[in-house]
C-alpha cells in the first residue's frame, strides 16, 4: 500500500493552471523522485500535500487516511514531514534548539508515546553529522549544513513520509555524496518513505527506487531510473524536441 | 418616511467621508505594504490647519483647502514616507504598526502643542448652515452634498487610477515584488512616496469634512478616533478592494445614523453603541474573514535580534532590581515613590507584552483595557472590609486576572487565524470598545429577570483600595513599591524560565516559521491561544495594581493612547527583554510624567512660556520621536546598552570605582547633604562616564568584536525566491 497518494490534484492561481489532474503515489520503505524542469510545479505540489495550499480539487491521502481537508498540523500528525526549498529554519534558535523543538512539538500530539528529547536531539545530531555546530545561531550556517538541520528536524517527529524539497541544492559535491548515503541508510534503518525533489541527477539516480516526472503541471511519465533516463518524452522536456 | 430618508441622507455623507479616509489606507497598504494606524491623526491634523488658516487666520475658504489639500497634507504624506517608512522594509510587523503609532501620538501631542486643549475651537459648514436645498422634502446642506459628492468621485477616480492607469498597475505590484517591479523599469520608492502624499490628502479631506457634520468642535483625540474608525471599513475590502471599502464604509455610516434614530430612547448605552459601533463591526469582519494562508519566514531575515539570560543572570539581575529599589525608597518622598510605583505597575503590565511579542510575535495594542476589565472585576466582586479597612483580597485579584485571561482568549480567537496585523486591529478594537461602552456604561440598569439593580462604571469613577496579600497590607507607599517590584521580579524571571522551557521554544518556533511549525504538527490556534490568556492575565494584574495605585480611575485612566504608548515605549526599550518591558514602563509611567512637570514647573517660577514651556511641550512629543527612532534599531534600546556596558567586567578596576561613586554619592543624600535631584544628576553623569572612563584605561576590551557573518543572504545556487506559499513563481507564462 503506497503511504502517500495524490490523485487528480488541481492547482490554479488566477488564470495560470499550475498542477492538472497530478496523481502519483509514494510507496512505503523506499525513496521516490519527483523531478522536472523549473516551474513544473514540484513545489506547489509539496505544498498542496502538506496542506499549506488548497487544491482547486482532488485528494491527498497519508498512510490510508483522507487528509484533503486537514490542516498542516492533523497531516504532520498522520504521519508526514518536509523540508522546504526556500529554508523554513527558526531563525532565533541554534541548530540544537531548532532539532529538539521538533521533538518536543512531537511529544504534545504523538499517539505513540513520548520521547525523551534531549537524547533523540543528540542521536539524530550524531546521525546527520552537524555535532560540530550543534551550538551555532542556524543563521550562521551555510546554505547546505542549513538543509541539514531541516532534515534533522523533520526526522525529529519520526514520520512515516518525508518530502525533502531541493536538499542538495548549497551543498558541496561531497555533502551531496554524504547525504545520498545518509538518505539510504535512513530508508533502511527506520521504515520511512522519502519522496524527493532534486536537480543533482546524480543524487535521484543514486538513490531512487522510483521516479516521477512533472511538466507544465502535468505527469509525464513515471517508472524506475532507468526507464525514466531513455523516456523520449522526459528528453524532450529536458532538452527541447529534438 | 421624511425621518427615514434624512437619516439615511446624513449616513450615507457619514459613510463617503469614512470611505474617503479608509481608501487612503488602503492606498498606503498597498503600495508599501505598510499599515498606516496615523490615518486618524493625519486628518485631525489636517482638521485643526485648516481651522487655523480659515477662521484663525480668516483666509477664504478656497486657499485654506488648497493650502491644506493640495500643499501641506501631501507633503506631510510624502515627508513621512521618505524620511520614515522606507527604512522600515525587512522590520516584522511590529515594528512598523509601533513606528506608526509612534507617528499617531507625535502628532497628537503636536497639535496639543500649538493648538492649547483649553481654548474652544469650531469649523462650520462650507457655505454656512443656511446654504441648502430640498431633495425629496428633506433639506441638504451644501457641505453634505459636497461630502457625498468627493466620496463618489474618489471611489471611481481610485478604481480607475488602479485598473486604468499604468501608474496604478504599477502600483498594486509594488507590494508584492519590489524588486521586480524595479527591473520591469517601474519606481517602486516613487510609487510609495506617490501613494502616502496622495493618502495624507485623502485624510486631509476626510478630516475637514467630518468635523463640521459631527459638531464641528475640534477635539484632538475624538478626531483621532473618529477618522480611525475607518479602519472597520478598509478592513470590507481586505485592504484591497476599492468597491468593497466604499460598501463598508456606506454600511457603517447608515448603521450609526440608523442606531441614532431608531434605538428606543430608553436604551441608556444606545448613544455608546453607536459611538462603538465602528469598533463593533470591525471585530465582525475580522470574524467572517477567510483564514489567512499560512506565511512562511519572511523573505530574509528581520532585523530584530534579542538573546535569551541565563537563569543565574535574570535571577542575580532581579536582586539588584529590589535592592536598588530598596535603596531608593530610603531617600525617595512618597510622591516619588508613588511615581515609580506607577512605573513598575506599567512595566508588569508590559511583561504581558513581552511575552506575547517578544517571544511569541503577537500583538496587543491595547494591554491597559485588559487591565480596565480587571479592575472592574475586583471592583465589583474582589472587595472586603468598608471605608478605609477595604481592600482588594488575594481571591479577588485571582478571579480579576482569570477573568481577564478568559476575555483575552475570547477576544483573540477569530484574530487567532489571520495574520499579526489583524491580531493588532482586533485588540485596538477590543481597546476602543472598552472605552466607549464598558466604561462609558456609568447610568445604573436594572438585570431582567433577577431584578438587580447594578450599572458596570457606577458614576464614571471606581475608588480602588489596597491590596492585601495575606500578612502583607499595601495601604503603605513603600510596601506598594516593594511589592510591585517584587511582583516585576517574579513575572520577569518566570518569563525568563518559561522562553527556556520547551513551551517557549515552541513559541519562538511559531513566531519564526508559522508554516515550518505548522508541518512539524503544531497547533498553532491552541498555541496563540493559550500564550494570549496568559498575556492577559498579566496585563490584568497589573491593570488591577495599576487602579489601586491610582486610587481613584476613571475613563482617563483607560483611553486607548495610554495602551498604544506603552505598546510603542516597550518596543523602543526591547520587546524581547524582561529589561526592555522595565525601561518601557519607567518611561510611560514615570520618567516623561516627570519631566515634563519639572519643566512645566520651571517654566511657571519663570513665569509662564520661554524656554522651560518648550522643553515641557518638547518632553510630551519625545516620547514619540523615540518610537518612530525605531526604524532605525528595531531591536530596542536594553541590547545596545548592554553591549555599551558589557565590556566593564574586563575592567573591574573601573567598575568598582563607578559602584564607589556612586555609594559615596547615594550616602550623601541619605546624610541630606544633597537633594534627591543632585543624585539623579550625580548618578547619571557616572553612567555616562564609566564607558568612556573604560575605554581610556582598557580600549581592547572595548573595541567592537569582530563583525559575526552577517544575515545569509539567498544564496546563488538557489533559483529566485519562490513565495513558499503562494507559489506563483512556479507558474510559467
Amino acid at each position: 500500500m503506497p503511504v502517500l497518494e495524490v490523485s487528480d490534484v488541481c492547482v490554479a492561481f488566477g488564470g495560470a493552471q499550475v498542477l492538472s489532474d497530478v496523481s502519483l503515489t509514494v510507496a512505503e520503505g523506499g525513496v521516490t523522485g519527483l523531478i522536472g524542469p523549473n516551474g513544473a510545479g514540484k513545489t506547489t505540489l509539496f505544498n498542496v500535500v502538506s496542506g499549506l495550499l488548497a487544491p482547486r480539487s482532488g485528494r491527498v491521502s497519508i498512510d490510508g487516511h483522507d487528509v484533503t481537508n486537514a490542516g498542516p498540523a492533523r497531516r504532520a500528525r498522520r504521519g508526514l514531514a518536509r523540508t522546504y526549498q526556500r529554508l523554513e529554519l527558526f531563525t532565533s534558535l541554534t541548530v540544537r534548539d531548532n532539532i529538539q523543538v521538533a521533538g518536543e512539538i512531537r511529544n504534545t500530539w504523538s499517539r505513540r508515546g513520548r520521547i525523551d528529547v534531549t537524547a533523540e536531539t543528540d542521536r539524530v545530531i550524531e546521525l546527520v553529522g552537524l555535532g560540530d555546530v550543534a551550538d551555532r545561531e542556524v543563521s550562521e550556517l551555510p546554505t547546505g549544513r542549513a538543509r541539514v538541520v531541516e532534515l534533522a528536524r523533520a526526522l525529529m517527529t519520526q514520520p512515516k513520509v518525508l518530502l525533502l524539497d531541493e536538499p542538495a541544492s548549497g551543498q558541496t559535491e561531497q555533502e551531496t555524496e554524504a547525504f545520498g548515503r545518509l538518505l539510504r541508510q535512513l530508508v533502511e534503518d527506520r521504515d520511512l518513505a522519502i519522496c524527493l525533489v532534486e536537480h543533482d541527477v546524480g543524487l535521484v539516480m543514486g538513490t531512487c527506487q522510483h521516479i516521477h516526472v512533472l511538466d507544465y503541471g502535468e505527469v509525464i511519465a513515471s517508472g524506475t531510473p532507468e526507464q525514466v533516463k531513455v523516456d523520449p518524452v522526459v528528453v524532450n522536456a529536458y532538452l527541447g524536441a529534438p | 418616511m421624511h425621518l427615514f430618508l434624512t437619516y439615511t441622507i446624513l449616513g450615507l455623507v457619514t459613510g463617503a467621508v469614512y470611505g474617503i479616509a479608509a481608501s487612503g489606507l488602503v492606498l498606503t497598504y498597498t503600495t508599501s505594504g505598510i499599515f498606516n494606524f496615523a490615518q486618524g491623526a493625519m486628518a485631525m491634523l489636517a482638521a485643526f490647519t485648516y481651522w487655523q488658516f480659515r477662521y484663525g487666520w480668516n483666509w477664504p475658504a478656497p486657499l485654506a483647502l488648497f493650502a491644506v489639500l493640495v500643499v501641506l497634507a501631501p507633503l506631510l504624506g510624502m515627508v513621512l514616507y521618505v524620511g520614515i517608512m522606507r527604512g522600515l522594509r525587512q522590520t516584522s510587523d511590529v515594528t512598523k504598526i509601533v513606528v506608526t503609532i509612534g507617528i499617531m501620538l507625535g502628532l497628537i501631542a503636536l497639535a496639543q502643542w500649538i493648538w492649547s486643549p483649553g481654548v474652544p475651537r469650531t469649523d462650520g459648514l462650507f457655505f454656512g448652515n443656511t446654504a441648502k436645498f430640498k431633495v425629496l422634502g428633506v433639506y441638504v446642506t451644501d457641505h453634505e452634498a459636497i461630502a457625498l459628492a468627493c466620496g463618489v468621485l474618489i471611489a471611481v477616480g481610485i478604481r480607475l487610477l488602479f485598473t486604468s492607469t499604468r501608474t496604478g498597475v504599477a502600483m498594486r505590484a509594488v507590494v508584492d515584488n519590489p524588486a521586480l517591479l524595479q527591473l520591469n523599469g517601474g519606481r517602486p520608492e516613487r510609487l510609495a512616496a506617490f501613494s502616502w502624499a496622495l493618502g495624507g490628502a485623502l485624510a486631509a479631506l476626510a478630516g475637514i469634512l467630518i468635523t463640521p457634520i459631527s459638531g464641528g468642535t475640534l477635539d484632538v483625540h475624538v478626531l483621532t478616533l473618529l477618522v480611525l474608525d475607518s479602519i472597520a471599513a478598509a478592513m470590507f475590502g481586505r485592504l484591497r478592494s476599492i468597491w468593497l471599502t466604499f460598501a463598508g464604509a456606506l454600511f457603517l455610516g447608515l448603521a450609526s445614523t440608523y442606531v441614532l434614530g431608531y434605538f428606543p430612547e430608553s436604551w441608556s448605552w444606545a448613544s455608546n453603541f453607536r459611538i462603538a459601533l465602528p469598533m463593533i463591526v470591525l471585530f465582525v469582519v475580522l470574524i467572517v474573514l477567510p483564514q489567512d494562508r499560512l506565511r512562511g519566514a519572511t523573505l530574509l531575515r528581520t532585523r530584530e535580534r534579542f538573546t535569551v539570560p541565563t537563569m543565574r543572570s535574570a535571577v542575580t539581575w532581579g536582586g539588584i532590581l529590589l535592592a536598588v529599589v530598596l535603596l531608593l525608597e530610603q531617600i525617595m518622598g512618597s510622591s516619588d515613590m508613588g511615581s515609580l510605583t506607577i512605573g513598575i505597575i506599567f512595566g508588569i503590565i508590559a511583561l504581558s507584552l513581552t511575552l506575547l511579542t517578544g517571544y511569541a510575535g503577537e500583538i496587543n495594542l491595547a494591554p491597559v483595557s485588559f487591565g480596565a476589565i480587571a479592575t472592574i472585576i475586583v471592583f465589583h466582586l474582589g472587595l472586603s472590609g468598608s471605608g478605609t479597612a477595604q481592600r482588594i483580597t488575594f481571591w479577588g485579584l485571582l478571579l480579576g486576572m482569570a477573568v481577564t485571561a478568559v476575555v483575552g482568549g475570547l477576544i483573540a480567537l477569530p484574530a487567532l487565524r489571520l495574520r499579526g496585523l489583524y491580531l493588532a486591529l482586533a485588540t485596538l478594537a477590543f481597546g476602543v470598545f472598552v472605552s466607549d461602552m464598558i466604561i462609558a456604561d456609568i447610568a445604573p440598569h436594572v438585570l431582567p429577570i433577577f431584578h438587580l439593580n447594578y450599572s458596570i462604571f457606577p458614576n464614571g469613577t471606581l475608588q480602588i483600595p489596597a491590596l492585601k496579600l495575606g500578612p502583607i497590607d499595601l495601604s503603605s507607599s513603600k510596601t506598594f513599591l516593594t511589592t510591585a517590584t517584587c511582583i516585576f521580579i517574579l513575572i520577569g524571571i518566570g518569563l525568563i524560565a518559561l522562553r527556556r522551557s520547551n513551551y517557549g521554544r515552541r513559541l519562538t518556533a511559531m513566531k519564526d516559521s508559522p508554516a515550518a511549525a505548522a508541518t512539524l504538527g503544531q497547533n498553532l490556534i491552541k498555541l496563540k491561544l493559550s500564550v494570549f490568556m496568559i498575556s492577559a492575565a498579566i496585563a490584568g494584574l497589573g491593570g488591577i495594581l495599576l487602579s489601586s495605585a491610582s486610587v481613584s480611575v476613571n475613563s482617563d485612566t483607560f483611553i486607548i493612547f495610554i495602551s498604544l504608548a506603552l505598546v510603542m515605549l516597550t518596543v523602543v526599550g526591547g520587546i524581547g527583554n524582561v529589561a526592555g518591558a522595565l525601561m518601557g514602563g519607567i518611561l510611560a509611567g514615570t520618567a516623561f510624567q516627570a519631566l515634563t512637570s519639572t519643566f512645566s514647573n520651571l517654566s511657571t517660577d519663570a513665569g509662564g512660556g520661554g524656554f522651560w514651556s518648550v522643553m515641557a511641550n518638547l518632553s510630551l512629543v519625545a516620547p514619540a520621536l523615540v518610537g518612530i527612532s525605531l526604524g532605525r534599531n528595531p531591536s530596542g534600546a536594553v541590547p545596545d546598552i548592554v553591549a555599551r556596558y558589557k565590556p566593564l567586567w574586563q575592567t573591574k578596576g573601573v567598575l568598582l570605582l563607578g559602584v564607589m561613586a556612586e555609594v559615596v554619592a547615594y550616602l550623601l543624600v541619605l546624610t541630606k547633604v544633597f537633594g534627591n535631584w543632585w543624585f539623579v544628576l550625580a548618578s547619571a553623569l557616572i553612567a555616562i562616564a564609566l564607558p568612556a572612563v573604560g575605554r581610556l584605561v582598557e580600549p581592547e576590551a572595548f573595541r567592537p568584536p569582530a563583525k559575526v557573518k552577517p544575515a545569509r543572504e539567498r544564496p546563488a545556487a538557489v533559483p529566485a525566491p519562490e513565495p513558499l506559499v503562494e507559489g506563483v513563481a512556479d507558474a510559467r507564462p
